[in-house]
């Protein structure tokens, strides 16, 4: 998935990025762990990023200030806490999350004229590309095709409430509820 | 709260849903209790694998050096705090909760002034100290004429002097709006600045006499906080 190999022994190179030591680097001070974390995840970063953004100049901004800010923070990481893949991409989803809402509206309002139909075809391929063994495809599959479109819009789209219901043409309010019975649903059905 | 409503917290938290509040309120309850930080991340696990259908991008040319060089002017600066990482790394997560309690305290003090002022201000902050109580309250208006009001008596030695910044740029360096010399609250005013907005860093340090000597600041941080517009 990443052009970074980790170790090449006889001919088979094998392909291990360990994000937890990487970060560990980083909170050492070397760079060069952030340049292979970089290399490791940045595209698929920049992919998460873009799809939230919807313009590749915002991503890259926030791929650029999420790296910087693993560097700062990489003291912060406690492996015991949870996993590092986890640690790094909650970062740079919730840079995507600020910029989504501080964003100015026209800017937004222009973005969303220009790609409104291409949306849905990005929802369609986020949850197409789940691998059809994991619980969460599974478990979104039997939810009603609304509250499924609401649950990935947020997440994949980074889309507020209040986005979704303007989409969905609904009350805010029935959103919410819909919403939390959903991922009621959800945890009842992953648990 | 139940269990179930914590769980849809958490969720909301994850998805992106969740308010600022909400937020620092499962980040706090995470620091504290292993059981929530477990929830917190077993969430967080459930999603990930929806990050993994985005598209692995190319990366543009110069994209590390860009980022390098960031890193490098953080550096540069030496003693240079960068300020919203300060912010993370001094205050512990409990200045979270206790910031919205704190702003929840300082609820009338800050209707009071903004009331009682001639002029609303556009954005109200309250500033933390390492301990997450309350140490100055900032009102800044559009011309970034900064009211000061301190909370607290401040424990800076003689040869000191509390000098006040912003950062009008998130990314960008702190500027100083000015010293308050004696330690007193102070009304500052300063040119050039662009209107404050909510969010914009406010922070107090400990400088030496006559204010900080490389311009930016350099000492112990005593009081920060990220405006908010106050709701008139």
């Amino acid at each position: 998935m990443a052009d970074f190999t980790g170790a090449s022994t006889g001919g088979v190179s094998t392909i291990v990025t360990d994000h937890a030591a990487l970060i560990s680097a980083c909170a050492a001070g070397e760079k060069q762990a952030l340049k292979t974390l970089m290399k490791a995840e940045g595209g698929r970063m920049l992919g998460v990023a873009r799809r939230m953004l919807r313009r590749s100049d915002l991503a890259e901004d926030a791929v650029q200030d999420a790296l910087v800010l693993v560097w700062r923070r990489a003291h912060q990481f406690d492996a015991s806490r949870g996993s590092a893949k986890g640690w790094l991409y909650t970062i740079l989803r919730n840079r995507c999350l600020t910029m989504l809402r501080q964003e100015d509206r026209e800017v937004a309002t222009e973005a969303d004229q220009i790609e409104a139909t291409s949306q849905e075809a990005v929802l369609t391929a986020a949850f197409d590309g789940l691998e059809t063994t994991t619980g969460l495809r599974q478990c979104l599959e039997r939810l009603d095709g609304a509250t499924r479109q609401a649950i990935l819009s947020s997440y994949v789209l980074g889309h507020s409430h209040g986005e979704i219901a303007g989409r969905l043409d609904a009350p805010l309010g029935t959103i919410k509820a819909r919403v939390r019975r959903g991922l009621l649903k959800l945890r009842e059905c992953l648990s | 709260m139940t269990d179930r409503s914590l769980d849809t917290l958490i969720d909301e938290v994850v998805l992106g849903l969740a308010s600022d509040a909400d937020i620092a309120r499962v980040e706090a309850l995470a620091d504290s209790d292993p059981e929530v930080a477990k929830r917190l991340e077993q969430a967080r696990q459930t999603f990930a694998p929806l990050d993994d259908t985005a598209e692995v991008l190319p990366l543009p040319e110069g994209f590390w050096e860009r980022i390098d060089a960031r890193l490098e002017a953080s550096e540069a600066g030496g003693t240079v705090i960068p300020l919203a990482e300060a912010r993370a790394r001094r205050i512990p997560w409990r200045s979270t909760a206790l910031g919205a309690i704190a702003a929840t305290l300082l609820m009338a003090v800050v209707l009071g002034t903004t009331l009682m002022s001639e002029r609303d201000p556009l954005v109200v902050a309250v500033l933390l100290d390492a301990g997450g109580e309350p140490v100055a309250l900032i009102e800044s208006g559009v011309d970034n004429t900064t009211r000061v009001t301190l909370l607290e008596r401040p424990d800076v030695p003689a040869d000191q002097v509390m000098q006040v910044w912003t950062k009008p740029d998130e990314d960008g360096p702190p500027v100083s709006l000015g010293l308050l010399t004696g330690g007193r609250s102070r009304t500052l005013t300063i040119e050039g600045l662009p209107a404050p907005n909510s969010r914009q860093l406010y922070e107090i340090t400990a400088e030496p006499a006559g204010g900080s000597p490389t311009n930016l600041p350099t000492g112990p941080i005593l009081g920060v906080g990220l405006a908010k517009e106050p709701v008139i």
